[in-house]
């Protein structure tokens, strides 16, 4: 009698749609606090950092790439945040060669984070323009290794045998190399080739070639994880139920197997991103970065220390710690983003996995 | 233990199979990429002559077949030979050529990267299983979260600005200790400094720059893999028997936590060589990541026995780590084969170079 009336309550129920698994992850993102917060700080900080430089340049009125002398003191020592300094385009100086003040009238600016180096460039419009670049590369890097790793992973998983031993042993021993040599290798002997290539001030020169060239190196990660996945999955019922209809190989991958890849992808691209940008700090130290007058967080860290073959050492006199303390933040909080997304990605996907 | 013998033939014909390779494709890259190492003898001239071509590649050995060259190389090798230097080379009346032997450098340059990265990495097993356990213990508590976020500052600085940094702050300026250079381990009477005193206070600064970087991705693991294993059921048994929770983290909980370490340190080999790069900068120290960017860059030409040296130190530095990890590992967890390892990839720290 009881069993009886539980069923007529279910029967009841009105009948939904089905929640899909887009649906439901999205869901269980909104309903993570620390995620959605990563998330709209990492929109705040891509949108800051295409539309930021702009709208800030043209609130100031000059560009990341303008000079005022009059930024740094007699010790070469930059100023710190929100100082007004002078326009003027050289540093007067009487016949002792003292430095004398600006002329009178002229004109002055408004620094906001101060200047970024003897040479007295906005260290705000720097910081803007320099996350562009930086994003840029990082994306594209992603976007390339995506494009080459997942065919071969793809490859590997699906069809097994020669073609896996191949890939599996070319990417564990180029994987075990460190991938900095590979790219100093081939940045200085590509670099009068690649560099060049860019777009305007949208695609400064040498954003294409290092990125390139990091995602050339990075594909092993997406082609490992896009293996494993197509292995386990391979002989799953479903892709034999396909088989069994008819479908195309072509069409089982198409259809039924790369839908499963998109999760394990993305949870590896966020932390890619981050891996990223902190790859072309590492490279702007080695100087074979993008040009030495476009912006880049690396590029900004490495007008203050140096390069690794001539590397400074801090001497308060002339340093002003904001232009260690500005980029690093910025790196800081684009990497604890992107950490904590890709992290809260994966509880959504797999909220069955406690790691 | 016959299946651990297979495992282990496995594991070393993979190994020389990765090393072949790699010098394989020095070679090759080498023969494909334009360059010309007649400059190096010749540095002076601004058109080379033919002959002087013929000359120089006769004296560097390069007109030979290329299979005798990569055959020579291979057999010299096999006799820990590396051969000379290309760089630097003197011609001495058109007939002799003088150049720098390369044993000697790696001699000195290998120790040094060795020490940095030993010791980093012993400081980063000291500092990151209590730091891990703890935060594993009560994840999403104001510990563990401030845990985490002073490992993620420690990714996201760069080694080389936290190595100057260091450098300044305690070897220029406070003078606690060394700012920079490297005195060998052994005592030697005629180096400036040698002898354990002199050697970790040179390095305390590298280590800790080292440390400060692999620190986050080994808490992390030790944290999610001791907040895995507290809810197992060996555990709860381990604590009904009333087993103290200092015996269960050390008995019980962190083992596991030792075999994923593992695994990884043999996955992060290579990156801790990469990272040594910057470290070596910093500090002034002359290394393999020195020598190492110095063949990669060739400002003349390629210098393929110095690039070929590398190639295959670091390989070999590499290879030897990984060995020596699955050695353990199969000793430490014979069941264990291939699978765990297929299915854990380089983390973030693997971006840092």
């Amino acid at each position: 009698m009881v069993e009886e009336a539980a069923t007529t309550q279910i029967a009841a129920r009105p009948v939904e749609a089905p929640e899909g698994p887009w649906r439901l992850t999205l869901r269980r993102i909104r309903r993570d606090r620390w995620t959605l917060a990563a998330a709209i700080l990492f929109a705040f900080i891509v949108f800051c950092s295409f539309a930021g430089g702009p709208i800030a340049g043209s609130i100031v009125g000059h560009t990341s790439t303008d000079q005022f002398p009059y930024a740094a003191n007699e010790n070469y020592k930059p100023v710190g945040p929100w100082t007004r300094v002078s326009t003027a385009s050289y540093i007067r100086s009487n016949d002792y060669g003292d430095i004398l003040p600006p002329r009178k009238g002229t004109p002055t600016t408004l620094l906001v984070l101060g200047a970024d180096s003897v040479l007295g460039r906005d260290e705000m419009l720097r910081l803007l323009d320099g996350g562009r670049t930086s994003l840029e590369i990082a994306l594209f890097a992603v976007f390339v290794s995506l494009l080459v790793g997942v065919p071969l992973g793809i490859l590997a998983g699906y069809f097994g045998g020669f073609t896996d031993s191949v890939i599996s042993r070319l990417t564990e021993t180029i994987m075990a190399f460190p991938l900095i040599l590979f790219l100093i290798f081939a940045s200085v002997r590509l670099s009068n080739t690649l560099t060049p290539i860019g777009w305007g001030s949208i695609v400064p020169e040498g954003v294409f070639a290092v990125s390139l060239l990091i995602g050339l190196f990075t594909w092993f990660y997406p082609a490992r994880l896009v293996r494993a996945e197509m292995l386990t999955l391979r002989n799953a019922e479903f892709v034999q139920a396909s088989r069994m209809v008819g479908a195309s190989t072509s069409r089982i991958i198409r259809r039924h197997l790369v839908p499963h890849l998109v999760p394990g992808l993305l949870v590896w691209a966020a932390i890619a991103i981050a891996a990223n940008i902190l790859l072309e700090v590492g490279i702007s130290f080695v100087g074979v970065g993008v040009q030495a007058s476009t912006p880049t967080w690396g590029s900004m860290l490495s007008t203050t220390w140096g390069t690794i073959f001539s590397p400074r050492t801090y001497d308060a006199a002339s340093y002003t710690p904001w232009q260690t303390v500005i980029p690093t933040v910025a790196i800081l909080l684009t990497v604890v983003a992107l950490n904590q997304l890709s992290e809260g990605i994966r509880r959504a996907l797999e909220p069955w996995s406690s790691r | 233990m016959r299946r651990m013998l297979t495992y282990f033939v496995r594991r070393l014909a993979a190994a020389m199979f990765t090393f072949i390779t790699m010098i394989t494709l020095t070679f090759v890259l080498f023969w494909l990429i334009p360059s010309e190492p007649a400059s190096f003898v010749y540095p002076a001239a601004q058109h080379l002559t033919d002959y002087q071509i013929g000359h120089a590649h006769h004296l560097l050995g390069i007109d030979r077949p290329l299979v005798e060259q990569y055959g020579d190389y291979l057999w010299h090798l096999l006799r820990f030979d590396f051969g000379s230097q290309w760089s630097g080379a003197q011609l001495v009346e058109n007939k002799v050529l003088t150049e720098q032997p390369i044993g000697p450098q790696l001699a000195s340059a290998v120790p040094a990267t060795l020490s940095i990265i030993l010791g980093g990495a012993l400081l980063v097993v000291l500092i990151a299983v209590p730091l891990g356990a703890l935060s594993g213990r009560r994840i999403g508590s104001i510990g563990d979260r401030t845990i985490m976020i002073i490992a993620l500052i420690g990714i996201c600085t760069h080694p080389m600005v936290v190595g100057l940094i260091l450098r300044t702050v305690f070897g220029n300026q406070l003078r606690w200790v060394d700012p920079g250079g490297y005195c060998q381990l052994t005592a030697d009477s005629s180096a400036i400094c040698s002898g354990p005193v002199d050697w970790a206070s040179h390095l305390i600064l590298p280590w800790i720059t080292f440390a400060l970087l692999f620190l986050a991705l080994y808490i992390r693991m030790i944290r999610a893999t001791v907040a895995d294993t507290l809810h197992q059921d060996y555990i709860r048994t381990a604590r009904a028997k009333g087993a103290g929770e200092g015996r269960v983290m050390t008995r019980h909980v962190l083992p596991n936590a030792g075999l994923r370490v593992l695994t990884m340190v043999g996955m992060e080999i290579g990156t801790a060589i990469g990272v040594c790069i910057y470290i070596e900068a910093a500090f002034g120290i002359s290394g393999l990541g020195n020598l190492a960017v110095t063949a990669m860059f060739g400002t003349v030409a390629l210098d393929l026995p110095l690039i070929l040296a590398v190639v295959v130190v670091i390989t070999a530095i590499v290879v030897i780590g990984n060995l020596a990890v699955d050695l353990l590992y199969a000793f430490i967890d014979p069941r264990a084969g291939d699978t765990l390892r297929d299915r854990e990839t380089k983390s973030l720290a693997g971006g840092v170079i």
